[in-house]
């Protein structure tokens, strides 16, 4: 089965979300599964997703996280292509041969521009290769170059979105100043002792009007006056024939396309214009509680590699359904199969549990938080990573969820825990020679670090031809840690630490 | 099963061996039929000059109840249309210059004039007339029409002429349209 | 989900000293041309276009059933041109896929039915849903995902669309296809 399809093993996170694997990170400071939910998103890089480039992100600001150079199709919204024709620039009207183009050519507007040397020029247009829009199918010209001088489509009313912007940022400025104006008279003195400077009789302002400086209060500002919109009660009367044209509906744009051209939203495919690309982004996750990175992928858009990459499946031992061993009947006793494979490094001890087993005595969560903190403080001693810093830190409120046991089976637990051995890629290449081992009986073949087991099972009596089995065990591993968050443990550090695993096992084929 | 003199290829056409090739089908010169591309003709079919039928592309001209599989009834399919890799093509009449792109599908009861682009995964099964230059794109098969026509195929087909003939064997053309006239 | 054991009678598919597993149900136009780079797969009803330019596959890829992989063309004033494709290692091709791309890079899966418009680029790690459709020129960059709507999503760092490690997923999914594509055990005599 691909991994396409919903796998039908979940973890439950320690949010209380239940996912797959491969959906889930794994923070090896706290330690606790994460997943996309119960992390803060945080963007890395912008990146156009056509031409690759990575943009600076006060770039992609400025350029409105646009792509200076791609262009989307208008009317299905796929990429245009830059198409080339040779233009012969001279006077006499040829029709101009088509270069690299598919379509056949129609003298471009731009060609006709007078010139006295007789030589062929390159010209390019913008063309899709999906619904074959062209730029010539809206009349503008075709350009020299084959990117950058495009046109930007300037709508009607930028002029006034931009005092109407100006104003409201005016406003905005104005309240600030008015609100910490307001704050300072309030709170006169915040020291307790007279200041050095109140002493000597000077203000800060004197002192700084004594150096020279620039006045540090900004004089205040106004905000600008601007025309108010006016409402009109006289509309223009419809035109007499809307009624009685047929309409032609291939000229009459769609609400997608209307709504990709927000400024001026074309009713008619001839004001269809195309529009910049927007970008994207490569997001890094961060652990909300203690606040490390799970996920920094490489700055580069092309790279596919991570500065730190702690996926679930890098640590928590994966469990995958192989098969069962009867068909599924309500009441009836069944075995399920289940590969079990190690990640790590070290050997894992493992149990079924059938619920949550006691925790080992947890870190107080806010003395944690504060080593985590004072570490991360130590690593970023630039003020722009601690003004950063703060300013997460009002995303570290977790919700916890209560997981809701969707189990409708009794699972008989296994006589032992057993051992999965460590991860160990020369292996792979080894002969086998495994000397056989006195195995607990549950265990049905082992090969490097991975285990078959089986586990034994009995859907639910009252379960009806259809249902879904779903079965839900604790496992419990041991974890080894090469991380610690004191200073000074150095020595990795061994967690038994326990997922919650549903597991869904098929639906009841057979009603009894 | 109607036998396989029935086939008529005309000269400079570049059919291969391994294509199927159904029913009382004309070829007319210049078309290349790659190889595994299908041509049914339950009724006659005559594919214009200068054709292209792709890999797993299928042209059908399917029997109607009562409808006779005589000269009265054959698909005229015009010149210079391109079917690309595993379109399925039953169109009641075929002009110039269309473009049948992957994965299409054409019903029986669509009638496509000249110009005309059916995407690639569009499926067109009720009666229409797709009118000159329509151009089928998008998942919802919306329509627009396109300023000019598709650009023609004859660099394709003469690469297609060079390079054909030297990895596969071909169906040798077999009819020749003067000397045909001379003997009638 | 383990991937079930995939039989193949002896009679079908030739295994090369690489280990390329190639049903004799394929139609290889210009054998010459095509390079397989080892433990790939090729299913039958597949159509590899060698005759039209060179194809180059990495190692651990599969070419499911009634895909076509067609280099693309290029049209130019003189005349047109078919360019070389090269498609990275670990690299699924759904069954039923027209892939007439320019590039694929390495760990990509392309759904079934899906259709690779000419001259696209597809970067490492990134998923074409079953069924979509990429008209020709289009770029999916690493860590996308094509939808069957048509629209692009993701992003790396986005757990959403692609797994976060999907260099593994595939590395696994593509290994465990090869080593479960196996040939039919003859009968005991």
């Amino acid at each position: 089965m691909s991994f396409m399809q919903p796998s039908p093993v979940k973890y439950a996170c320690s949010c209380g979300i239940v996912n797959p694997i491969n959906k889930l990170f794994f923070c090896r400071h706290c330690p606790k599964l994460r997943c996309g939910y119960c992390v803060s998103h945080e963007v890395e890089s912008h990146f156009c997703s056509n031409c690759l480039e990575n943009i600076p992100s006060s770039e992609a600001r400025h350029k409105k996280n646009c792509c200076a150079n791609c262009f989307d199709c208008p009317c299905c919204h796929h990429t245009l292509s830059a198409r080339a024709t040779t233009v012969p620039v001279v006077r006499k009207t040829e029709e101009p041969k088509d270069g690299e183009s598919a379509g056949a050519a129609t003298p471009p507007p731009a060609s006709s521009k007078p010139s006295a040397v007789p030589t062929t020029k390159k010209m390019y247009y913008l063309s899709c290769l999906s619904c074959r829009w062209t730029t010539r199918d809206v009349g503008i010209p075709d350009q020299g170059v084959a990117t950058g001088t495009w046109p930007d489509n300037e709508c009607l009313y930028q002029a006034r979105f931009n005092t109407l912007m100006e104003y409201y940022q005016s406003v905005v400025l104005q309240e600030k100043q008015e609100k910490q104006e307001f704050q300072r008279r309030k709170a006169p003195k915040a020291h307790k002792f007279p200041s050095l400077t109140d002493r000597t009789g000077l203000t800060v302002s004197l002192i700084r009007r004594q150096i020279g400086w620039s006045e540090k209060n900004v004089p205040k500002t106004k905000p600008l006056n601007i025309t108010p919109a006016e409402a009109i009660s006289e509309l223009e009367d419809l035109p007499q024939d809307i009624f009685t044209q047929p309409i032609n509906l291939r000229n009459i744009t769609t609400v997608a396309q209307r709504h990709s051209q927000p400024a001026d939203q074309p009713t008619a495919v001839g004001n269809l214009y195309p529009q910049r690309r927007s970008l994207w982004i490569k997001r890094s996750l961060r652990c909300r509680q203690c606040e490390h990175n799970l996920i920094k992928p490489e700055y580069h858009p092309t790279s596919i590699k991570y500065r730190i990459q702690l996926f679930a499946s890098y640590h928590v031992p994966e469990v995958v359904m192989v098969r069962l061993e009867h068909p599924l009947e309500a009441g009836q006793s069944n075995a399920i199969l289940l590969k079990l494979s190690n990640p790590t490094m070290y050997d894992m001890t493992i149990s079924i549990l059938d619920e949550k087993p006691t925790e080992e005595p947890q870190i107080n969560p806010d003395e944690f938080q504060a080593t985590c903190k004072i570490k991360e403080e130590a690593v970023t001693s630039s003020p722009l990573m601690k003004v950063a810093a703060l300013a997460r830190q009002t995303l570290t409120k977790e919700v916890t969820r209560e997981v809701r046991d969707v189990a409708n089976a009794k699972i008989k637990l296994l006589e032992s825990e057993f051992v999965l051995n460590q991860r160990d890629d020369s292996k792979e290449f080894d002969e086998e020679v495994q000397a056989q081992t006195e195995e607990p009986n549950f265990i049905v073949w082992r090969k490097g670090n991975k285990v078959l087991l089986r586990l034994q099972f009995t859907p639910a009596a009252e379960l009806e031809v259809n249902d879904v089995v779903t079965l839900g065990f604790f496992m419990q591993y041991t974890y080894v840690n090469t991380v610690s968050n004191t200073a000074e443990k150095k020595e990795p550090t061994t967690h038994t630490l326990s997922s919650r695993l549903f597991i869904d096992a098929g639906r009841i084929e057979k009603g009894n | 099963m109607p036998a396989e003199s029935d086939i008529k290829i005309m000269p400079k056409s570049v059919v291969c061996e391994e294509s199927t090739l159904n029913g009382d089908i004309t070829i007319s010169s210049g078309c290349v039929v790659h190889p595994s591309a299908t041509i049914i003709a339950e009724a006659p079919i005559v594919l214009g000059e200068n054709c292209i039928v792709e890999e797993y592309a299928t042209i059908a001209h399917r029997l109607k109840d009562g409808a006779a599989s005589d000269a009265s009834n054959t698909l005229h399919i015009g010149a210079n249309n391109v079917f690309e890799v595993g379109c399925t093509v039953e169109a009641a009449r075929i002009g110039d210059k269309n473009v049948f792109e992957s994965k299409c599908f054409v019903g029986s009861g669509v009638t496509v004039s000249s110009g005309c682009v059916v995407g690639a995964g569009i499926q067109l099964r009720t009666a229409q007339v797709l009118p000159e230059n329509t151009i089928v794109y998008g998942r919802q098969a919306l329509q627009r029409e396109a300023i000019e026509k598709q650009g023609s195929q004859t660099l394709q087909i003469d690469f297609l002429r060079k390079v054909l003939p030297n990895y596969h064997h071909l169906r040798k053309p077999n009819y020749d349209p003067k000397k045909a006239r001379s003997v009638v | 989900m383990e991937i079930p054991d995939t039989y193949y009678s002896k009679d079908e598919y030739v295994e090369t000293a690489s280990g390329n597993k190639v049903s004799r149900h394929t139609v290889l136009c210009g054998s010459q041309n095509i390079v397989l780079n080892g433990k790939v797969i090729v299913q039958s009803g597949a159509i590899i276009r060698g005759d039209l330019a060179n194809v180059r596959t990495g190692r651990y890829c599969v070419i499911s059933k009634n895909s076509v992989i067609r280099p693309p063309y290029k049209q130019f004033s003189k005349g047109i041109a078919f360019f070389p494709m090269h498609i990275g290692d670990h690299v699924y091709i759904g069954e039923g896929a027209v892939v007439s791309a320019a590039v694929i890079g390495s760990f990509v899966y392309i759904g079934k039915n899906a259709i690779i418009g000419r001259r696209c680029t597809l970067k490492d790690c990134c998923v074409i849903e079953d069924g979509a459709v990429l008209p020709p020129e289009t770029t999916v960059s690493s860590y996308m995902r094509y939808t069957a709507k048509g629209t692009i999503e993701g992003g790396q760092g986005n757990p959403c669309f692609v797994p976060a490690a999907m260099q593994d997923e595939m590395v696994n999914y593509t290994k465990s296809f090869y080593e479960h594509f196996i040939r039919t055990p003859a009968p005991a005599s």
